[in-house]
């Protein structure tokens, strides 16, 4: 087995093989980025720049939506299903379902073999390029996210809430009200846009996404008709902005309007009055607790390492009672064998 | 006839009413959604809407209880669905905030609760029937078993609202109980004043309703010895008065609220949260029950009196919830009911007069039956104001209350009819050593803060910042939003729930009095702290010590409190 660490809030390290994954620090000679959220991307860009013989890695959608969001170091394109070979290990890209271009590492060595899943969701986002996995191959190490590891998350089916949002939008509009969408910039706000595209209506998306639209275009995603977001003519559109976005003024001119806060927490009541929304729609980009259990189920792996979760008490315990062996990749994990 | 699915007092119909009034924004809307609700009902099924809606269960005045703690609660639904109530369960709790919202998660998604469940379309009134058979049934396991039947019947969303119902508190979906009454009014064609009027006396939202959906309002009737709400005071600094002269001014007193109800030797006292407290005060019980009173009903405030001067709160908490105190106890603690209103008198309410009729009325009687009442200044000025204010400090009372001469008795609602002028008594700057995840409208963020004060050149510890209190409010939500900001930058560790972090945050902590505290690590306690500010501009270094609150302390015990001899604030008639 390989060794892993995580070390605070620098991503993980795979020391044996000088990888890190989703990682932050110049220790290592080969960095692999899941995908282009700002808390996936290498943050300390000055050592990265003087450390000469570092490779960065990532799926073309992922480094072009890098680039866009100001990413100026050298990236590594590699495409899914393409084996990357070093001299220490090998590694390949599985599309992960999170968000365009989101990919999952496998990672084979000497020593047994990795797959870290990044953010990732099954049945994957509509606005991605699907979820797969390794083919007949054993997992031996699972490094999966568990940001949603609780009960109490389920997921409504991709069908089910593409519907929720377009009558949710067909309502609003059809009583004169102007529909607006909280999500993230990168992949939320693509993703809505994609199951709203058979709206005639335009979409307005705010100018901090707007960008990013292009390359989901690029790669084969239909996000229907859009423009940027222009205060004067966004009355009466289908607009998308961030939460923040309405705390700085955006849409603060228009009376009659209805907001929909979609995001895996809008499952929580308590965001009701925290977001003034009129609509909460649980529209989750990660695992549910019960799609996680499924898959870990399904991989067996020898050993399972739990990040990003409410209580990893949890999830370890519906493993261990499966007769999984699983750990939680807390912020100082160490392997001590 | 209609199907037993269909019929419009069917639980499950209400349970969704009601998560529909949640989800609708604007209180004119969900008054709507309920009327319309309503005008489906027969006149019977509207009185038990009303009270489910408003009240809880059980109506407020039956003074009826379930009494089913949240942890048996728990661990009946952890059971229920198969999980572990300590590892799973509480972790659901944690991130939800809201213990039914949990379990009508967990009701939903575990499919071993999706199978033991057959809705069973019971109506209101079968509803009643079981939460009535919780409150008789004693014991945790007899209580568990009956909620498991209950959840057995009931779809997860009609679930969490029962278990809402339970806790005789608010549904949380916006909608308290002057909503009811507007939406009532709506649907029974009544004025929604008249309507207002009756719920104040007779005290029931169900009882509102079957009056006002069998044309009986005219019937509506105070009952003594059942509890009418209070009326309350808006704090001042939220509020400016142009015309000092349309108020009288009372101090503020450093008791506990009370409605004494009398009718011959029979007394009966209410605390603010209308429970009888009678047998906790039985030296009051008996003074007042020898006066032999027509049927009175008498707003005041219990204090503790002792050496002719008013004794701090902390002393009269002594007293408080000890039901027949000792001989002793009554000695060290003696208290007295000062009466400022007057409700009820000789069968007729007095609650739609003015405050000056009501005055003269109120000493009259005091004079006739001899019982203290509040003493009044007539006010005219802001400077006056302030003298006053003093001279209540001084009686080692809590400020003034200004009432509006011309208003009547608005119970139950916090109006500027009333206005209380507070100082608190102080304020230490302190910094945030752990956040918690709050429950409730804030479920989910960090809202509720453990604040530490310095100890860094004290040589009895070893620590840099011990807690000084816990605080839960006081912030905006705009402040509430920055802390959690903040926060996420100054994570050491996580406890579940808890959040410890470097102490970098430093906040003006406010608060009504500081107590000892001998199980505490600082020996000393705040009661009511809450944020003053959040003081970006100050840094951790900047924090009062330990020895600067216990420096607070001394002065505050040893301020001398002025007996009422040459100034008073409340007449006992001679």
């Amino acid at each position: 087995m390989l060794k892993v660490k995580k070390a605070r809030y620098h991503g993980i390290k795979l020391p044996e093989l000088s990888l890190g994954l989703d990682y932050s620090d110049a220790d290592v000679q080969h960095i692999f980025v899941s995908h282009a959220h700002a808390d996936h991307i290498p943050r300390n860009r000055k050592s990265l720049r003087e450390h000469t013989n570092l490779a960065i890695y990532a799926t073309p959608p992922t480094a072009a939506l890098m680039r866009l969001r100001g990413f100026k170091e050298d990236i590594i394109e590699l495409p899914f299903f393409e084996t990357l070979t070093t001299d220490r290990f090998t590694m390949t890209l599985y599309p992960a379902g999170h968000i365009l271009g989101s990919a999952m590492a496998f990672v084979e060595s000497g020593v047994g073999n990795i797959l870290y899943t990044g953010d990732c969701k099954t049945p994957a986002s509509p606005a991605t390029e699907g979820f797969e996995l390794p083919k007949d191959r054993q997992v031996d190490q699972l490094i999966i996210e568990a940001t949603f590891g609780l009960p109490i998350y389920r997921w409504k089916s991709n069908e089910e809430l593409q519907s929720n949002l377009v009558s949710f939008a067909r309502k609003a509009l059809d009583e004169g009200y102007t529909p607006i969408f909280l999500g993230y910039n990168l992949g939320k706000a693509q993703e809505m846009m994609h199951m709203l595209r058979g709206l005639p209506e335009t979409k307005q998306i705010h100018g901090a996404g707007y960008p990013l639209c292009a390359v989901y275009e690029e790669y084969g995603i239909d996000l229907g008709p859009y423009e940027r977001y222009n205060r004067a003519s966004s009355e009466g559109c289908v607009l998308f902005t961030p939460n923040s976005g309405l705390e700085s003024g955006f849409a603060s001119h228009i009376k009659k309007k209805k907001i929909a806060y979609c995001s895996g927490w809008a499952s929580h009541e308590a965001r009701r009055t925290q977001t003034q929304a009129h609509a909460l729609i649980a529209l989750s980009d990660h695992l549910d607790y019960f799609e996680l259990i499924n898959l870990c189920e399904h991989l067996q792996p020898k050993r399972t390492y739990i990040t990003h979760t409410p209580d990893p008490k949890v999830v370890l315990h519906e493993l261990q009672q499966r007769g999984l062996d699983a750990v939680y990749l807390d912020m100082m994990h160490e392997e001590l064998e | 006839m209609q199907n037993k699915q269909e019929a419009a007092d069917n639980f499950e119909l209400w349970a969704r009413l009601v998560q529909d009034i949640a989800e609708t924004r604007g209180s004119n809307a969900k008054v709507e959604l309920c009327a319309n609700y309503f005008a489906q009902l027969a006149p019977s099924e509207v009185s038990l809407a009303c009270q489910f809606m408003g009240e809880g269960a059980f109506s407020n005045i039956s003074g009826k209880r379930a009494s089913v703690g949240a942890r048996t609660i728990g661990i009946a639904a952890a059971d229920y669905c198969g999980i572990d109530y300590d590892i799973v369960f509480k972790a659901c709790r944690t991130a939800s905030g809201s213990s039914t919202e949990t379990i009508q998660r967990l009701f939903e998604n575990l499919p071993e609760a999706r199978q033991k469940n057959t809705i069973q379309h019971w109506n209101l009134a079968r509803i009643s029937e079981l939460a009535e058979e919780l409150a008789q049934t004693r014991g945790r396991k007899d209580k568990q078993r009956i909620l498991t039947r209950v959840w057995g019947g009931l779809s997860p969303l009609a679930t969490k609202y029962f278990l809402r119902l339970l806790s005789q508190g608010s549904l949380r979906i916006g909608f308290e109980s002057r909503s009811v009454l507007q939406a009532l009014a709506r649907s029974s064609q009544v004025d929604y004043e008249q309507l207002r009027y009756a719920h104040m006396l007779t005290g029931s939202l169900a009882k509102t309703a079957e009056l006002a959906c069998t044309n009986r309002l005219d019937q509506a009737q105070f009952k003594l010895f059942n509890p009418i709400a209070f009326m309350l005071a808006a704090p001042l600094h939220s509020r400016s008065v142009e015309h000092w002269r349309d108020f009288i001014a009372e101090e503020k007193f450093d008791g506990m609220r009370c409605q004494l109800h009398a009718h011959g030797p029979k007394v009966e006292l209410f605390s603010r949260d209308l429970n009888a407290i009678t047998n906790q005060f039985p030296e009051l019980v008996e003074l007042f029950g020898k006066k032999e009173f027509p049927p009175t009903v008498i707003d005041g405030e219990i204090c503790v009196f002792r050496d002719q001067t008013i004794q701090p709160f902390q002393e009269l908490q002594k007293r408080m919830g000890v039901k027949k105190p000792s001989k002793e106890l009554m000695g060290k603690y003696p208290v007295v009911f000062i009466g400022y209103d007057l409700l009820y008198l000789d069968q007729k309410e007095t609650v739609s007069q003015s405050l000056i009729q009501r005055r003269i009325s109120l000493q009259k009687l005091a004079k006739k039956y001899e019982f203290p009442i509040s003493k009044q200044h007539s006010v005219d000025s802001k400077n006056q104001v302030d003298q006053l204010f003093e001279q209540a400090l001084a009686h080692g009372n809590e400020g003034l209350m200004l009432k509006e001469k011309n208003a009547p008795y608005s119970f139950g609602e916090r109006k500027n009819h009333w206005l209380k002028v507070k100082r608190p008594s102080g304020s230490i700057d302190t910094v945030i050593l752990y956040a918690q995840a709050g429950s409730g409208k804030r479920g989910g963020s960090y809202s509720d803060f453990t604040l530490g004060v310095s100890v860094k050149e004290d040589p009895r510890y070893e620590e840099e910042f011990i807690p000084i209190g816990k605080a839960y409010g006081g912030y905006t939500d705009q402040e509430w939003k920055d802390l959690n900001k903040a926060i996420k930058g100054c994570i050491i560790d996580r406890f579940g729930p808890t959040a410890q972090l470097r102490p970098e945050i430093v906040v003006e902590l406010e608060f009504e009095a500081i107590q000892p505290n001998p199980r505490t690590k600082a020996k000393y306690t705040l009661r009511f702290p809450r944020f003053k500010a959040i003081r970006w501009d100050l840094s951790p270094k900047d924090v009062d010590s330990l020895e600067q609150v216990e420096m607070l302390f001394r002065e505050h015990q040893s301020k001398e409190r002025s007996p009422q001899k040459s100034s008073r604030s409340f007449l006992i008639p001679d």
